[in-house]
């Protein structure tokens, strides 16, 4: 009943169903006798994460996977996807774009309000989209993906019109994603400062109080009836509430979950993960998630890296098939592709990245990088080849860190200096933004292919409010800007297909990555816990239908 | 120690000396395994410390591999072998530094009149006042991680240990019977401070210093296992051990052979430390 399996054998289906069926191969409904029953009220669940703990709880602000994680549980969107991928309602119950694409119109459900009281209507719509677009809110995740939308008209009550720059293929994906939730107006003119503590939704849970450094806790919203169009069932959670708790240690957090002290533990290790199929005590929810592979993404904008040929060594050099087979125990498969393996999109190629030595020698003698120190090292005009790779604690798992050692052994043969440097998460970002670094790992999630326009079209240079740039590999290619650009305003699915396909070859080609695999995403869960589904679009938990079976 | 057995000096010569102890032989010998694993490691190892072979990770110990493979089926063994001379030189070069700093500052409250001997007892008292584990992370927030900084760091954080103890020390010979009478006996005061007062009050340091590099050799430990000191694929004790942590419940080999290694690099230093000072004691 291992997960991933059931997962390999569907051809790039969507994440969803993936999910769903994750859910129904690994609920123990026929092998446990607790595991069957009705759904029962009452509980508090205790979630133990691994991510960092957010700064600020509105996911506005900035936009990460932590905050995604946490606001998943007391925020809602306009529009969600079900488990083969297409959109469904969710706030808004029907949607209508015009014939050019640059107006689009969403009728909001007239029955909602937020859970300080505040009416959900078509002004509070205008007045999410103005805040994830004020410089001021220190948008990145939801500003980029509402790049496109001019302003919000209030047409009626329960209906916002959206007026657009250009025509945007991926407007209701990135309409999905928690960092463009829905939230109280009330609650955002309380100022940036309180409504990161406890911001306002219309979601099944409210936060009640935030302890830095330890947990969150949310409690029920007795009022809850919305939930996107697939929900289980109606009305208010089961759960009285939730304990978020904080435990960065992933052998603390699993311990954790042995001991019975917390129900649910995220970033679920691969070591803990194989013990735990082995011990069938556990249950895995396996969501990989979409938009962007974890891949290596290899600084174009400066020296060495602003030689292709450097850039190909580098991946020739790096060896890291055996490496993803033993450190993660068979849970992550090998990706030879930009984009998440749930994206139907994804263009794979693994011919360029074959680990070939000689090739790399070959190509650093011909960059010009033919003088070796004693260790190795090669250098051109007196410069050192060095390359230098923060790695973010917070987001790279140690398996991830063991591997990016093996890089380093193995970039050394061919006369790499790959130096590693573990920071903090404010660390890594203060090393992207001076650009002191050669190579980076940063998983990005969005939902849909659009996420290519963020990371490599040369706009994504320039950084957002909050400071970020989400093109790190900094590629500049006008002919790539043309086809991403073309391709987010592209309405016709074939041609659209078409457009992406060319644009990831330009960026495999070019050997401006080093893809790994799947942005790993793997919950252990005890059998108690009934009724938890990961969301189709970011792959993150939801307990709005959960419950904890005695 | 009473002012009569410290001025006793002509016991000395008579005294037998005392066969040394098992345990004393044990540390020797474990100290003759570091010096040789510092200096001359690939005289021990059996394989390439920072070579890496995916296929063979997480081995457990076995002929080939003694303490077993990590995770990327690098010999544990042979890192534990190469990470000695960091966490060694980390520990003696810390201690050094905690000492001499400790020396000025005790030299200057002991011996510098009431004025300095206040002004630096405060000091001392402020200091104090923060754990030496937290001015050693606030000396890395400053500098930035690294080993160098590691062991100026946990020089630093013991210097206020070293220099009250050595203020004590020469206060209380400063005061002894026979500083008083090599004074009364008419002689200068530098000849009084160098032949009488310095030998007697620094010879304890000797203990100190051996007990203190053990303590060091756990505090730069601590340090890497928090990612502050060595950086990767270093094979420092500490780090090793922050690395192993993750597959604890897996690969029991990658945590208790660098924990084994701190463990005895500690208990050999306090047994030499005791030995040392039990001979310094009976040759007082």
């Amino acid at each position: 009943m291992t997960s991933r399996r059931i997962i390999r054998t569907l051809p790039l289906a969507a994440l969803a169903a993936a999910s769903a069926l994750v859910l129904a191969g690994c609920t123990p409904a026929a092998e446990s006798p607790e595991a069957s029953g009705d759904p029962v009220t009452g509980g508090t669940l205790v979630y133990a994460s691994g991510d960092g703990e957010p700064s600020c709880l509105d996911p506005h602000v900035g936009g990460n996977y932590p905050q995604a994680l946490i606001a998943g549980q007391f925020l809602e969107s306009l529009v969600s996807l079900d488990d083969s991928g297409e959109v469904i309602p969710w706030l808004a119950t029907e949607w209508t774009a015009s014939d050019d694409g640059l107006t689009w119109d969403f009728t909001l459900r007239d029955d909602v309000s937020f859970t300080d009281g505040t009416p959900l209507n078509a002004e509070a719509v205008k007045v999410n989209v103005e805040h994830l677009k004020d410089p001021d809110t220190q948008s990145s995740t939801g500003y980029l993906a509402l790049g496109k939308v001019d302003s919000v008209e209030v047409v009626s009550d329960t209906v916002a019109r959206f007026h657009l720059s250009a025509p945007d293929s991926a407007l209701l994906e990135s309409l999905t994603q928690p960092w463009n939730a829905i939230e109280s107006p009330a609650g955002i003119a309380r100022g940036m400062e309180e409504n990161c503590l406890a911001p306002i939704g219309t979601g099944p849970f409210i936060v009640d109080e935030w302890v830095p450094q330890d947990h969150v806790s949310l409690v029920r919203n007795d009022d809850y009836d919305t939930g996107p169009a697939d929900r289980a069932h109606d009305g208010a959670a089961y759960l009285d509430g939730i304990e978020w708790r904080f435990i960065p240690d992933s052998a603390s957090r699993y311990a954790a979950l042995q001991a019975g002290e917390v129900d649910i533990i995220d970033n679920a290790q691969p070591d803990t993960l194989d013990q735990a199929a082995k011990s069938g005590t556990l249950v895995e929810i396996d969501a990989p998630r979409p938009g962007a592979s974890n891949r290596i993404e290899l600084n174009s904008g400066q020296a060495p890296f602003d030689d292709v040929r450097v850039r190909e060594a580098f991946i020739r050099a790096a060896d890291v098939n055996d490496g993803i087979d033993a450190l993660f125990f068979g849970t992550a498969e090998r990706s030879f592709s930009v984009l998440s393996s749930v994206e139907p999109l994804a263009y794979s190629d693994e011919t360029l990245f074959a680990t070939d030595l000689d090739e790399a020698n070959a190509l650093l003698d011909e960059a010009g990088w033919t003088e070796r120190d004693a260790d190795g090292i090669r250098s051109k005009d007196g410069v050192p080849l060095t390359v230098r790779f923060p790695v973010s604690t917070n987001q790279s798992i140690p398996a991830e860190q063991s591997l990016f050692e093996q890089i380093q052994a193995t970039a050394k043969e061919a006369g790499f200096d790959v130096q590693l440097e573990p920071l903090d998460l404010s660390g890594w970002y203060g090393a992207l933004f001076t650009h002191e670094y050669e190579a980076v790992s940063a998983p990005y999630t969005k939902v849909g292919p659009d996420v290519l326009r963020i990371l490599y079209h040369s706009d994504s240079i320039t950084p957002a409010p909050s400071g970020y740039f989400a093109n790190l590999a900094q590629l500049d290619d006008p002919e790539l800007d043309a086809l991403l650009t073309e391709a987010a305003s592209e309405s016709d699915p074939d041609a659209r297909a078409a457009l992406y396909e060319q644009a990831q070859q330009i960026i495999l080609g070019g050997f401006y990555a080093l893809p790994l695999y799947d942005q790993q995403n793997h919950f252990l869960h005890s059998p108690k816990l009934q009724g938890v589904r990961a969301m189709p679009t970011v792959s993150t938990p939801t307990f709005a239908d959960a419950w904890l079976a005695d | 120690m009473s002012d009569l057995e410290l001025s006793n000096r002509a016991v000395r010569g008579r005294a037998l000396p005392r066969p040394p102890r098992a345990g004393t032989v044990a540390a020797l010998a474990f100290v003759a395994f570091l010096a040789v694993a510092t200096v001359a490691p690939w005289l021990l190892q059996t394989a390439d410390p920072l070579a890496i072979a995916p296929r063979e990770a997480f081995e457990p110990p076995s002929a080939a591999h003694w303490f077993g493979t990590d995770e990327s089926g690098r010999d544990v063994y042979s890192r534990v072998i190469e990470g000695t001379a960091t966490s060694l030189l980390i520990g003696v070069s810390a201690t050094a530094i905690g000492l001499a700093l400790g020396l000025l500052l005790g030299g200057l409250a002991g011996l510098g009149g009431r004025v300095l001997d206040f002004v630096v007892g405060r000091v001392n008292e402020v200091l104090f006042a923060f754990p030496g584990i937290l001015l050693a992370l606030l000396i890395i927030v400053l500098w930035g991680p690294g080993p160098v900084t590691a062991t100026i760091a946990v020089g630093l954080s013991t210097a206020p240990g070293y220099a009250r103890i050595i203020r004590g020390e020469l206060v209380t010979v400063r005061s002894s019977g026979y500083v008083e009478a090599a004074r009364v006996l008419g002689h200068g005061r530098a000849r009084v401070l160098a032949r009488h007062i310095l030998p007697n009050a620094l010879a304890p340091m000797v203990v100190l210093a051996t007990l203190g590099i053990g303590q060091a050799v756990v505090w730069a430990s601590a340090l890497s296992y928090l990612g502050l000191g060595a950086q990767p694929p270093a094979p420092e004790w500490g780090a090793m051990l922050s690395a192993g942590r993750t597959y604890i419940t897996t690969a029991w080999w990658l945590t208790v052979f660098p924990g084994l290694m701190i463990v005895l690099t500690t208990i050999t230093t306090t047994v030499l430390g005791r030995a040392l000072a039990a001979r310094d004691g009976a040759r007082r």
